[in-house]
């Protein structure tokens, strides 16, 4: 092998492995969007059950879907001004944000708010999707 | 047909019909005065739709950890009227409130209890919100000397402490108060702010003496790592989707963001000068910290993580809170240079509303400022829609019943607390078994010296130390401390109100807090009843500097030296100068530990 194929070997192994490096360093939830271990998740409802539900995320790249259960003392309130409300009044569409945790394959809540649209938070998030700044893509 | 008659029968069903009118327009002109007028988010006095449209409601409630004045501040939000204080001790720091952390700061409340520490004392305090009282004392193993226990496991069982005058951490069980106390070396070592993670993994906890943000696992409650931060590092809060954590780099002017998923520092973003404390809102889009330097509210984009905002605030901001809805920001202020009416040596600090709607046309500004008692520390708001209206004869429910919150029954028989039908009225001793008496300003030298059977004690406090550091006295002494603040009150970070403390926490908290203002000298005096090594630390806020403005009390045992190892730690430990005999039943905890690490092994969530 000459010099000179050896020196670009080593240079792409060098790149590849760097490469690897940071790739691996990198791969986390920071920047790809929500996970199912976030504790809280934004979305609109899209199935509702006996104290179960579907969302599907909302203000980031790529919408996804999560199931989640309702913690027994979990319970379900306006986010503005506080009202408390009952499972039961939840509806399929509601835009609600979900505190809780991912444990033995499920996502259970302690608390949703049914979140205001008109509110000055969740336009900034839409506001910012639609420019490209992501909910859960943090840069 | 006869005419009269018609006009009869005609005349009726007038009557009838008029009747008819003035009854249905009875009806609904009674039906309007109940109707809720919906009114515009932005007024002042309005709340959500309630059992009654009383027009002086607040939406929110600010709970205060008072500091000096040892009593919770009960605050309407946005009227920003004190409603209420509540007595709890000696000098209170910062507190979660029961039930959940999910969430941002102010977690999800099942509006029980709230867990205040008192530095002070060296306990944690929990206050009933329904009755509005505390109810019991968690006394800790001493030594120990708590600053925050901010940090509540997200099944609420169990909350996390701080020992941050001797380099200690601590688990404690809520139902019966018992620990597990962790060491945290090299010295110097001083655990300070701590937050937990949201899915019962870790705590995070800043360490000022280490420039690190130390991460313990929460069941088995041990130290995994040290995370290098910038220099002293202060708040530090995990966001509410538990991706990171934000964490106040006081003399670095930044604020590091940490990783949760890979357990370092992802970014550092310079925020303004002197960052304390930080409040994340309830989407994790916002990051709110305030810059006592720069006297400023700074604004954090946590999706960019970059600067977005600064906001003035008057003066020298300490902690912040955020309303649960992220409309405001109560900034809370350590100075009022100037600002109000004196009342006293001791100038009132203040707290300062801000409008954080970015769609209002009040947007970023102070939009109320209020002088405050004591020397406030943290605070967190809770929706007034937690706390219940027990008076107008509803009072047994509280026993029977409990409460709702929407379809989720809440009763105090569900612990943790007490599960008894006895609902306590405590109210702990905020100074006693003791004498304070102000005298123009002593300039003799600093030192000990006897006059008669009295060990004089002359101390001088400035920014950021005490002179001497470190004062020995025999256990029994009559002592008379002569504190003389010396602060020339110069410089960027000085102001001329500038007020130094000595307050020895533990035993001695009651028997010290003497306060130092600038142009006489306060002096305290009391018996060196207990012996053992106390911390003693300036509970004034008075700088960028204040929490390491501290010195040690020795009282020495006959034929020997205080030490943290030597003194009468154990009977102290039972903190029962703090109530009345006949009330000792309600203090728990005391030295009872869950002493290995695999006792009170529960998952966290």
């Amino acid at each position: 092998m000459n010099l000179k194929r050896f020196l670009l070997t080593a240079l792409v192994a060098v790149c590849a492995s760097s490469f690897a490096f940071i790739a691996n360093v990198e791969a986390g939830v920071l920047g790809n969007g929500s996970a199912i271990t976030d504790t809280m998740q934004i979305g609109t409802i899209t199935s509702l059950g006996d104290r179960k539900l579907d969302i599907q995320t909302k203000f980031e790249k790529n919408s996804k879907k999560y199931s989640m259960v309702m913690h027994p003392e979990g319970y379900v309130m306006t986010a503005l001004r506080g009202q408390f409300k009952k499972f039961k009044e939840l509806k399929k569409g509601d835009l609600i944000a979900a505190y809780g945790w991912y444990r033995d394959g499920k996502w259970i809540a302690r608390r949703i708010d049914i979140l205001d649209p008109n509110d000055y938070l969740v336009k900034r998030l839409a506001a910012d999707a639609k420019a490209g700044v992501y909910y859960k893509h943090e840069r | 047909m006869d005419w009269g008659v018609i006009i009869l029968k005609k005349g009726l069903s007038y009557f009838l019909i008029f009747s008819v009118a003035i009854v249905l327009f009875g009806v609904s002109a009674e039906a309007k005065k109940t109707v809720l007028t919906p009114l515009d988010k932005r007024d002042w006095h309005v709340t959500a739709p309630q059992d009654s449209d009383a027009p002086l409601r607040d939406y929110a409630i600010l709970y205060d950890a008072g500091g000096v004045d040892g009593a919770l501040g009960v605050i309407g939000i946005p009227s920003m009227r004190t409603y209420r204080h509540i007595k709890c001790g000696v000098d209170l720091h910062n507190f979660p409130f029961s039930g959940s952390n999910a969430g941002n700061n102010n977690g999800t409340p099942d509006g029980k209890y709230l867990y205040v520490s008192d530095k002070g004392a060296d306990t944690i305090v929990e206050v009933n919100l329904q009755t509005g009282w505390p109810e019991r004392i968690f006394a800790l193993p001493k030594p120990f000397g708590i600053h925050h226990s901010a940090a509540l496991a997200p099944n609420g069982k169990y909350l996390f402490a701080t020992g941050e005058l001797t380099g200690k951490m601590l688990k404690l069980r809520l139902e019966d108060g018992a620990t597990t106390v962790l060491d945290i070396p090299p010295a110097p070592s001083a655990p300070d702010y701590p937050d937990t993670s949201k899915d019962g993994k870790y705590v995070f906890s800043g360490n000022y003496y280490h420039s690190a943000v130390m991460v313990f696992s929460q069941d088995p409650f041990k130290l995994i790592k040290e995370i290098p931060v910038g220099k002293n590092p202060h708040g530090t809060n995990v966001s509410p989707t538990n991706r990171i954590v934000t964490v106040c780099d006081k003399l670095s002017a930044t604020l590091s963001i940490i990783d949760v998923e890979n357990l370092r520092v992802h970014k550092v973003i310079p925020v303004g000068a002197g960052p304390l404390h930080n409040q994340i809102d309830t989407l994790g889009k916002y990051d709110y910290i305030s810059c006592f330097v720069s006297d400023s509210t700074s604004k954090v984009d946590l999706q960019r993580f970059q600067l977005v905002d600064e906001f003035p605030v008057h003066y020298r901001p300490g902690h912040n809170s955020l309303a649960p809805d992220n409309a405001y920001y109560s900034s809370q202020n350590k100075f009022s240079t100037g600002l109000f009416t004196p009342t006293g040596i001791v100038f009132a600090v203040n707290f300062e509303l801000q409008d954080l709607d970015e769609t209002s046309a009040t947007y970023g500004k102070s939009v109320k400022i209020i002088p405050v008692d004591g020397e406030p520390h943290e605070g967190r708001m809770i929706f007034a829609s937690y706390i219940q209206r027990w008076n107008t004869g509803k009072g047994q429910d509280l026993f029977e019943k409990g409460y709702n919150l929407g379809d989720v029954h809440v009763s105090f028989d569900n612990g943790p607390g007490i599960d008894s039908k006895t609902r306590p009225q405590l109210e702990p001793v905020h100074t006693a078994d003791s004498k304070r008496y102000w005298i123009p300003r002593d300039d003799g030298k600093p030192g000990i010296t006897k006059d008669g059977d009295v060990y004089v004690v002359r101390v001088k406090a400035f920014s950021y130390g005490y002179v001497p550091r470190f004062i020995h006295v025999p256990q029994g002494a009559k002592v008379r401390i002569i504190l003389t603040n010396i602060d020339k009150a110069a410089g960027l970070t000085k102001n001329p109100d500038v007020t130094m403390g000595l307050a020895a926490a533990g035993y001695y908290g009651p028997r010290t807090m003497l306060i130092g203002v600038r142009g006489m000298s306060i002096v305290g005096e009391f018996v060196a009843r207990k012996a053992g090594e106390f911390e003693f630390y300036c509970q004034h806020f008075c700088g960028p500097l204040h929490l390491e403005m501290r010195g040690t009390l020795f009282v020495d045992p006959k034929g020997g030296q205080a030490s943290l190892g030597v003194g009468d730690y154990d009977e102290i430990s039972r903190q029962e100068t703090m109530l009345d005999e006949t009330e000792h039943e309600w203090i728990v905890g005391t030295n009872k530990l869950m002493n290995t690490l695999n006792e009170g092994k529960e998952p966290t969530i």
